[in-house]
């Protein structure tokens, strides 16, 4: 076990976590405006792989190009299902929302099922992307890279709209009491519509991203990835958006790490790690790393 | 793709057409029960249902069975569930006039329609689950239309020892497969036998993408001379993508998992190659029979056949057909006896025989040699 | 209506339940059958669910879980000692050279099924809303990594197959009286009405002197006892039961039927259940003739949102509608001493 292994198992951790921590920072957006859990957010990331496919090979666009498109689809769909399925329900027991949002999931993964067949396909980036950069002792592709850097000026993004501009002040303040903002004059539906919105648009980049690196893309594929993101949300601190990024890293790096440094009969049991740790992070740290004890947990 | 109210359309125009022709002779029924709808086995169920209904077509095409009898295949979506898997096998054996049934390529799925078959004393065809073990499993019912896993494995196993030179090989499998676990312990007490060593066992799950750990693990093993990755059709192209990344240039062997366009299109033409794999033995014989078939198939389907699972539901049909022409009649005993009585079904996975009593075809392997995202036939073995 | 009057109500129903079990025993094809033993088995699953769901609140997607290892329990233990030494070596003797009858195997799954949940329950249960659900959620794929890995004890992923298949109509019956008597009597009961008072208000039931976590512990042991129950039917109906035989969907559908048959009603979440197996069984020859793959389960989905949209409670709420009054006479209808008619139970 060399320190260049252990690097390399790193550096995968990282990426994988760049990935989930993208998806994570959507639940915790979610779940704190509307203290509900999307379950149908692992399939948004789906629909941003297949939209980037659409893009790329239907319309020919160029990669960065795609990319912008793969966000507006994103938040389009986000805007829809929080429409569709959350707007109702808004009032209702926690547990209605939850089942709402898994009916969601599941029309949209048997709408994908029916419409493009559960066939996977695989997903080209183009040759620039697939090139090898040394860092180092390290190899790593460009497209790696690309992933880590993209989820880090997301994230950026992300945090200097909600700290320094008023719309995103406005969100904050609606996520701590939306009984209060909505006296303070926020347009309440407004913020829940841009908070779907943005954590969809980053759930669907996650997407591109996922295809980008893995290469193969299905209706089904999102679902894995979304409960995981959402343990990292959990680890985090399900509604602290700074951290669902730590809560994405910190999984990224666990699950990697579990597989990387346990002899391989352990390997199996990659899944069991997760959700275990799942359990373990809630039950000791009850608001996760950096989550506020705003609400009832334990 | 078609929308959903064109289907709809179809539906109706279609039993519009059908009522008229009620009055003809009893058709001959058949059911196949495939994974539809759901899950990672869709990617192959489905072209295997697409093969099974070119058949019959085509026979019913050519003046039907018995006398102008035509086949009526009724497809039932097991949904990747078991219960469904079940409750289709109940549905499909209470049905009026019923012969046989087709179908699975799963090993899991076989055993838990094809128990109904057997006691009902009908005969249940599986195109695709590999399992050797699968008639002693179920009874004198059911028959494979596929070599078993163990043909296959030991034909790697030989190829990679005595033509590849391969004496020291890193095994990786799927452990939530039955399928991979029994393809790589085949190959494993075979390549062990000849006097080649297994360096490294690593294991893996069906849905995991990520391979970095294996891969190091692999690199770490200097005097590995190739890698058997034991992988279901979803996992293969990925695989083989992060190995060749990694820049590794062993040679990646692999089963029947592997016939999916995924491993050339997945990792693409730079990544894909140096890669062996067995499979029925359809893939890459440019005449005859399966040259026929792949024109027919895109003809009918409007693109080649997918994998060679399409292939083998269309023999497995033809299979259960030839069966019934032989035995003259449509009695599920008689149809059993036939298949038992198979010698020489020219297939187009190649011919199958039942011989011995043993209800699992020796079928020819083809190893295929992935090069630069092209694949070729490098050999065919006939054990 | 009394007591008695009640009570015999409930035995003409049971009755007449048993004639019916006996008539279609006798008379339907396999397939049919088949659809009627599995309405039965969701039944006890989606009213066991209720004791965990509908009556204390909890919201627990862990049933699958239960099942599996209910499943797998039951199947050990009834195989017979060759083929368990032939297929999991790794049993220690004095399982493998056992072999039990069906009712001691099928009790001994629901137990192992509730053992785990007390053991896993104590941390867990401290956990609440969307929390528990994913932490149950979170079981279920433990449960399966561990079968599917543990190749030694269970077989990996093949799974036990050829099972023998005990589970017949009776059976089901049975256990579907079973469950349903214990839930109604739960219901009626003093610790029934510790868990609904969970539900609506756990801080005042805290102060009224309830024991929170103990109530919660045993809602959630209760409901996994009838699914480990459920879980050895189950495997011996299908005569197979492998890691995956219970996913997450299985849960999801659960929760639709106690959600749609509204929390808390028994009579609710058993005609939800029945209805849904048979609807969803239905649509599959229209899936069929159709070509469209993946329909039912999208109708399914649909349906779901739009009661939840459109009738939140669900169909009864909490309450228990007086089926009984329709069976029999107009008597049903009378008001009890304190002038509150029997329909409003909340």
């Amino acid at each position: 076990m060399t320190g260049g292994y252990i690097l390399e198992q790193v550096a995968n951790g990282i990426i994988l976590g760049s990935m989930y921590a993208l998806i994570a920072i959507g639940f915790s957006l979610i779940y704190g405006i509307v203290r509900l859990i999307n379950f149908a957010h692992g399939d948004i990331v789906t629909i941003g792989a297949f939209a980037m496919l659409a893009s790329v090979a239907a319309i020919g666009a160029p990669f960065p190009v795609s990319i912008l498109i793969v966000l507006a689809v994103g938040a389009g769909v986000g805007v829809l299902i929080e429409r569709v399925a959350f707007r109702p329900m808004r009032g209702a027991p926690q547990v209605t929302g939850f089942i709402a949002s898994l009916a969601v999931a599941i029309i949209i993964e048997n709408v994908g099922i029916m419409t493009l067949s559960a066939q996977p396909r695989s997903f080209i980036v183009p040759a620039y992307l697939s090139a090898f950069i040394r860092l180092g002792s390290l190899q790593v592709r460009a497209i790696d890279l690309a992933i880590v850097l993209l989820a880090i000026l997301l994230m950026i993004a992300l945090a200097a709209f909600v700290r320094f501009t008023k719309v995103g002040m406005a969100m904050r303040a609606t996520a701590e009491n939306y009984q209060v903002a909505r006296l303070m004059g926020i347009n309440i539906d407004r913020m829940i519509m841009l908070a779907f919105a943005i954590g969809s648009a980053l759930a669907a980049v996650a997407g591109l991203m996922w295809g980008s690196k893995y290469s193969q893309i299905s209706p089904l594929m999102g679902l894995i990835p979304g409960l995981k993101a959402f343990v990292a949300a959990v680890i985090g601190g399900v509604g602290s958006i700074s951290g669902a990024m730590l809560g994405g890293y910190v999984l990224g790096l666990a699950e990697v790490l579990f597989v990387g440094l346990l002899p391989p009969e352990y390997s199996g049991y990659r899944n069991v790690f997760v959700f275990s740790t799942l359990i373990v992070i809630l039950l000791v740290m009850p608001n996760g790393l950096l989550g506020r004890s705003t609400d009832e947990r334990a | 793709m078609k929308t959903i109210l064109a289907k709809v359309m179809a539906a109706a125009v279609g039993l519009l057409a059908v009522a008229p022709a009620a009055e003809a002779a009893d058709p001959i029924k058949i059911v196949a029960l495939y994974n539809l709808s759901a899950g990672g086995l869709a990617s192959i169920d489905g072209p295997s249902l697409n093969g099974a209904k070119l058949k019959a077509k085509e026979i019913n095409d050519a003046g039907g069975l018995l006398g102008g009898r035509t086949i009526e295949v009724t497809a039932i979506d097991t949904k990747n569930d078991l219960k469904d898997a079940a409750t289709g096998a109940k549905r499909a054996v209470s049905m009026d006039g019923i012969v046989a049934g087709v179908g699975h390529s799963d090993t899991t799925f076989a055993l838990a329609s094809a128990p109904l078959f057997q006691d009902k004393g009908l005969p249940f065809v599986t195109s695709g689950a590999t399992s050797p073990d699968l008639p002693d499993m179920v009874g004198g019912e059911m028959f494979l239309a596929c070599f078993g896993d163990d043909v296959q494995a030991h034909a790697m196993a030989e190829y990679a020892y005595k033509t590849l030179g391969v004496h020291n090989i890193v095994i990786w499998t799927d452990n939530a497969m039955d399928y991979t676990k029994g393809l790589s312990k085949y190959f494993q007490d075979r390549f062990t036998q000849l006097g080649g060593k297994v360096l490294l066992n690593d294991i893996y799950m069906t849905d995991d993408k990520d391979f970095s750990a294996l891969v190091s693990r692999l690199k770490a093993n200097p005097d590995a001379q190739a890698v058997f990755a034991s992988s279901g059709p979803d996992t293969a192209g990925i695989i083989i993508k992060q190995i060749r990344e990694a820049g590794i240039k062993l040679p990646i062997l692999g089963g029947d998992g592997y016939d999916t366009d995924l491993v050339s299109t997945v990792p693409g033409p730079d990544l894909s190659d140096d890669v062996y794999f067995t499979t029925h033995a359809y893939v890459g014989l440019d005449t005859g029979v399966a040259n026929t078939f792949r024109t027919s198939y895109q003809k009918a389907y409007g693109n080649p056949p997918e994998n060679a699972f399409a292939a083998l539901g269309y023999d497995a049909l033809g299979l259960v057909a030839d069966a019934i022409k032989r035995a003259g009649s449509t009695d599920p005993a008689a149809v059993t006896k036939a298949l038992n009585a198979t010698t020489a079904y020219p297939a187009v996975t190649g011919d199958i025989a039942f011989k011995n009593g043993s209800r699992v075809p020796s079928k020819p392997v083809a190893i295929m040699y992935v090069d630069h995202a092209k694949v070729n036939l490098k050999s065919t073995v006939t054990p | 209506m009394g007591r008695r009057a009640s009570w015999l109500g409930a035995l003409v129903a049971a009755v007449t339940g048993a004639v019916l079990v006996y008539a279609a025993s006798a008379a339907l094809n396999p397939y049919l059958l088949s659809i009627i033993a599995f309405v039965g088995i969701n039944v006890i699953l989606a009213v066991s669910l209720n004791i965990t769901n509908g009556f204390t609140g909890l919201f627990s997607l862990g049933h699958p879980a239960f099942m599996t290892i209910g499943g797998y329990v039951t199947a050990i233990l009834i195989l017979s000692p060759a083929r368990k030494s032939h297929l999991l070596p790794d049993l220690p003797s004095w399982i493998a050279h056992r072999q039990w009858p069906f009712l001691a195997s099928l009790l001994a799954g629901g137990l192992v099924a509730t053992l785990v949940a007390v053991i896993v329950g104590f941390p867990v249960l401290r956990l609440r809303g969307h929390y528990l659900a994913v932490a149950t959620l979170g079981l279920i794929f433990i449960i399966q990594g561990l079968a599917i890995n543990l190749d030694g004890y269970t077989r990996g992923a093949l799974g036990l197959n050829g099972l023998p298949e005990l589970t017949n109509l009776w059976w089901i019956y049975g256990w579907m009286l079973l469950t349903l008597y214990v839930c109604w009597k739960l219901k009626h009961s003093s610790l029934g009405r510790t868990m609904l008072a969970i539900r609506e208000n756990e801080l005042a039931a805290a102060c009224l002197g309830v024991r929170i976590t103990r109530t919660r512990i045993l809602a959630f042991a209760l409901g996994a006892f009838f699914a480990g129950v459920a879980g050895g039917l189950w495997a011996h109906l299908v005569t197979l039961v492998t890691p995956s035989s219970f996913s997450f969907l299985f849960a999801f559908q659960l929760v639709v039927m106690v959600v749609l048959g509204g929390s808390g009603s028994i009579t609710g979440a058993a005609l939800a259940a029945a209805a849904l197996t048979v609807a969803t069984e239905a649509l599959h020859p229209v899936e069929e003739a159709l070509n469209l793959f993946g329909a039912s389960q999208l109708l399914l989905a649909v349906a779901v949102l739009l009661v939840l949209i459109y009738r939140p409670k669900g169909l009864f709420g909490m309450a228990e509608p007086d089926l009984l009054a329709w069976i029999g006479k107009s008597p049903g209808r009378q008001p009890t001493h304190t002038g509150l008619k029997r329909q409003t139970e909340v």
